[in-house]
């Protein structure tokens, strides 16, 4: 035994052994092989989404007709988480690898562009046929078109419960009144069994509508972080208020708890997005969606961040192969398609002529998701905006949990979003 | 067989195993090392120098929130707590199921098992959902039979921190207890019969027959449990949210991943994890050689 692993290792160590020379010639064929560029395939797609899985059946069907209609192409989908997708593609693209296209919210399109993975498509499409979407559709940066989406939205609003409520707030003053209401100890153990409100309070994305109804914002258009400001600190007394002064939201609150209690018939109103929508239809609620209430106090609107979904091609990709892909986008990029999408799931199109439908125009949900969005703030693209998460994630769980107060939270939000925003771009 | 041509049979054998490594292990670790003394990020991810031991120095001297030595120190607290509940449950556990007379053994056997068998995403979630404040079902057991105020798992820092390490207790004795079984089922039982012949009592058979015979399988299981938890991000990730409330709940692999993933630093997301492939290895080290890991238990 000791005499195999003494010659096993001594064969390394000769540098004239055959051992070593079979394994040096493996060693350069194998990595002389994987260093050869890869054979490119012009009549195979591969996309890679984020999109949820009453979306993906969707999407497969559309890639069937477009197979169907062109013999010989193949079109592969793969979902990825929206954190695995973002990693995995910045992963594969520097090493000059990827998918021909990647699906997902606007933001992930400004550290694309600055990391140079993604390709402008303004070239790529007459001015005529990206003058056939709506402005928000169509993502830029940086003054070129970075991403086309098909659907609008990813946006917050007001669902409620018709079985428990018939006309939701307009205001927060009618918020607080209905709240209060509506908001039941059913047997008198002290405990309530039914709240008026709930939303995922864990989130900074879901306390936007707040920020921006007390008439703050995130960043300013320089893209410098605007945290520490009245608008803040409104919005998080406000939202301390409907919790701990006028009890109409739960304790405690993630995603999966507010969306349990609304299933439930345990909170007669939720904060959520449109892609929540088809859930709480398959779980048959009567449910309607409305905009989010205005703030009396200052004239404004709860605005929630609204962001296209969308693709964007991979800069990796050869010229030849291109046509074939503009091709597959203008195809998913149909009205038809756009408005199969919008019956099944209620997501708003992206193309005037879908936008336009009797069906869109008509639908009590899309109108009022379509108001939503015309009220709503489009997500900035620019990277620091992670760092702005970042940064308001710990101390506005530290105002719900009684940590801090809101002027303190505000003044440190700001802080460490300059530091995290520094440290990003050093 | 001639010398040259053994020779060239142990590099076939070899060289499968060596191809693998080199493309897993090896190379990811050095290009990690490199990436590690360079600025790559977000504005330098395709331009990216050597700009030498920067990031190791921001590593250990940058004022981040939160800070590396409070993540340090946590992440220590983490993993002494959680493999010392996974030893002792564990190996408790072993000595109830290698008894004799249990009924139903491969039963129990089965159920302890369990939480091993059950992927970490749906542990951490459901774990998660019982943590909350109103509905979760531990609050509920709390107040309804222990008559006690219920319990702010997920909004306080420590009471976030314990609740993380609630679910990977659970998760993670399993494994303690099939190692201890298994090393329990290889003692041979005339040593317990000499040392019932002898009058000894069940704590001097413990302490001087089945804690030393169990101790070789044992300490590379605790080496490898320590490693597993110091570097286990999917339960503090999922059951404190990605670090709720406020980043109290990182330990360093999550701060890693914070680092590299959210912020797109990943120069010190590289470095930070050679801080922790160190630490790692030093413990590994100073641990295998002070217990005597490698030497014969008979």
């Amino acid at each position: 035994m000791s005499r195999f692993r003494l010659e096993g290792v001594s064969f390394l160590n000769s540098k004239n052994s055959i051992a070593f020379r079979f394994l040096a010639s493996f060693l350069i064929l194998l990595f002389g092989v994987s260093a050869c560029r890869q054979k490119i395939d012009l009549n195979h797609i591969v996309i890679w989404h984020q999109m949820r899985v009453d979306e993906r059946v969707i999407l497969e069907d559309q890639l069937r007709q477009f197979m169907n209609a062109n013999p010989g192409v193949t079109v592969e989908q793969i979902y990825k988480e929206t954190e695995e997708l973002r990693s995995g593609f910045i992963v594969a693209a520097i090493a000059g690898q990827g998918p021909d296209l990647v699906y997902g919210p606007s933001d992930q399109v400004g550290p694309f562009e600055i990391m140079g993975i993604i390709e402008p498509l303004d070239s790529l499409f007459s001015a005529e046929y990206l003058d056939s979407f709506i402005p928000k559709g169509l993502t830029y940066y940086h003054g070129r078109l970075y991403q086309i989406a098909d659907k609008l939205g990813n946006h917050l609003t007001l669902v409620y419960n018709k079985a428990m409520i018939s006309s939701p707030p307009q205001t927060d003053e009618e918020l607080i009144e209905v709240g209060r209401r509506l908001t039941v100890d059913k047997n008198g153990d002290g405990k309530t069994d039914i709240y008026a409100l709930s939303w995922n309070y864990t989130e900074p994305f879901f306390f936007i509508p707040f920020l921006t109804g007390f008439g703050g914002w995130v960043m300013n258009d320089d893209g410098e972080p605007t945290l520490n400001s009245e608008g803040m600190i409104n919005g998080l007394k406000f939202i301390r208020d409907l919790r701990d002064r006028y009890k109409i939201v739960p304790g405690e609150a993630d995603y999966n708890i507010a969306d349990a209690l609304f299933k439930d018939g345990k909170s007669a109103m939720i904060i959520n997005g449109d892609w929540s929508w088809a859930g709480y239809k398959k779980a048959g609620i009567d449910f309607g969606v409305a905009p989010l209430p205005k703030i009396l106090s200052t004239g404004m609107w709860c605005a929630p961040m609204v962001s296209p979904k969308g693709f964007s091609l991979n800069s990796n990709i050869a010229l030849e192969k291109r046509p074939l892909i503009i091709k597959l986008l203008k195809f998913l990029m149909e009205p038809e398609l756009q408005l199969q999408t919008a019956r099944a799931l209620w997501t708003l199109p992206t193309r005037r002529e879908a936008v336009e439908s009797d069906f869109v125009q008509n639908d009590e949900i899309l109108r009022n998701s379509a108001l939503q969005i015309d009220r709503g703030r489009v997500m900035p693209v620019v990277p620091e905006l992670r760092g702005i998460w970042d940064a308001m994630r710990p101390s506005y769980q530290a105002v719900l949990g009684g940590a801090k107060t809101p002027g303190e939270a505000a003044k440190d939000m700001q802080a460490l979003a300059l530091s995290k925003i520094r440290e990003m771009n050093e | 067989m001639n010398r040259s041509a053994h020779k060239l049979l142990i590099a076939f054998l070899v060289l499968p195993a060596f191809v693998i490594l080199l493309a897993v292990v090896i190379y990811p670790f050095l290009y990690n090392v490199v990436i590690s003394f360079s600025n790559m990020n977000l504005r330098h991810i395709k331009d990216w120098s050597v700009t030498g031991a920067q990031q190791y120095v921001k590593v250990f001297t940058e004022p981040t929130e939160p800070n590396f030595y409070v993540v340090f120190f946590k992440t220590v607290i983490w993993t002494v707590v959680n493999v010392a509940f996974h030893v002792v449950v564990g190996v408790f556990l072993a000595l109830v199921l290698n008894q004799k007379d249990i009924r139903g053994k491969a039963i129990f056997r089965t159920l302890l098992i369990l939480p091993w068998a059950i992927p970490q995403y749906i542990v951490a979630l459901t774990w998660r959902g019982m943590f909350n404040y109103e509905y979760g079902s531990l609050n509920l057991l709390i107040t309804k039979y222990l008559n006690l105020p219920a319990v702010e798992w997920l909004k306080s820092p420590t009471e976030a921190f314990i609740a993380c390490i609630i679910t990977n207790v659970w998760l993670g004795f399993p494994f303690m207890m099939v190692i201890a079984l298994g090393a329990l089922q290889s003692i041979p039982h005339e040593l317990y019969e000499a040392a019932d012949i002898d009058g000894a009592s069940w704590w001097h058979k413990l302490k001087n027959i089945t804690i030393p015979l169990i101790r070789p399988v044992m300490v590379p299981a605790i080496t490898l449990g320590t490693v597993w938890t110091f570097n286990n991000l999917n339960i503090v990730w999922l059951v404190s949210n990605a670090g709720e409330p406020s980043d109290q709940t990182h330990i360093l692999v999550s701060f890693v991943y914070k680092a590299a993933f959210n912020l797109y630093r990943y120069g010190y997301a590289a470095a930070l994890s050679m801080v922790i492939f160190a630490i790692l290895l030093v413990f590994s080290l100073f641990f295998m050689k002070k217990t005597k890991a490698t030497e014969a238990a008979y």
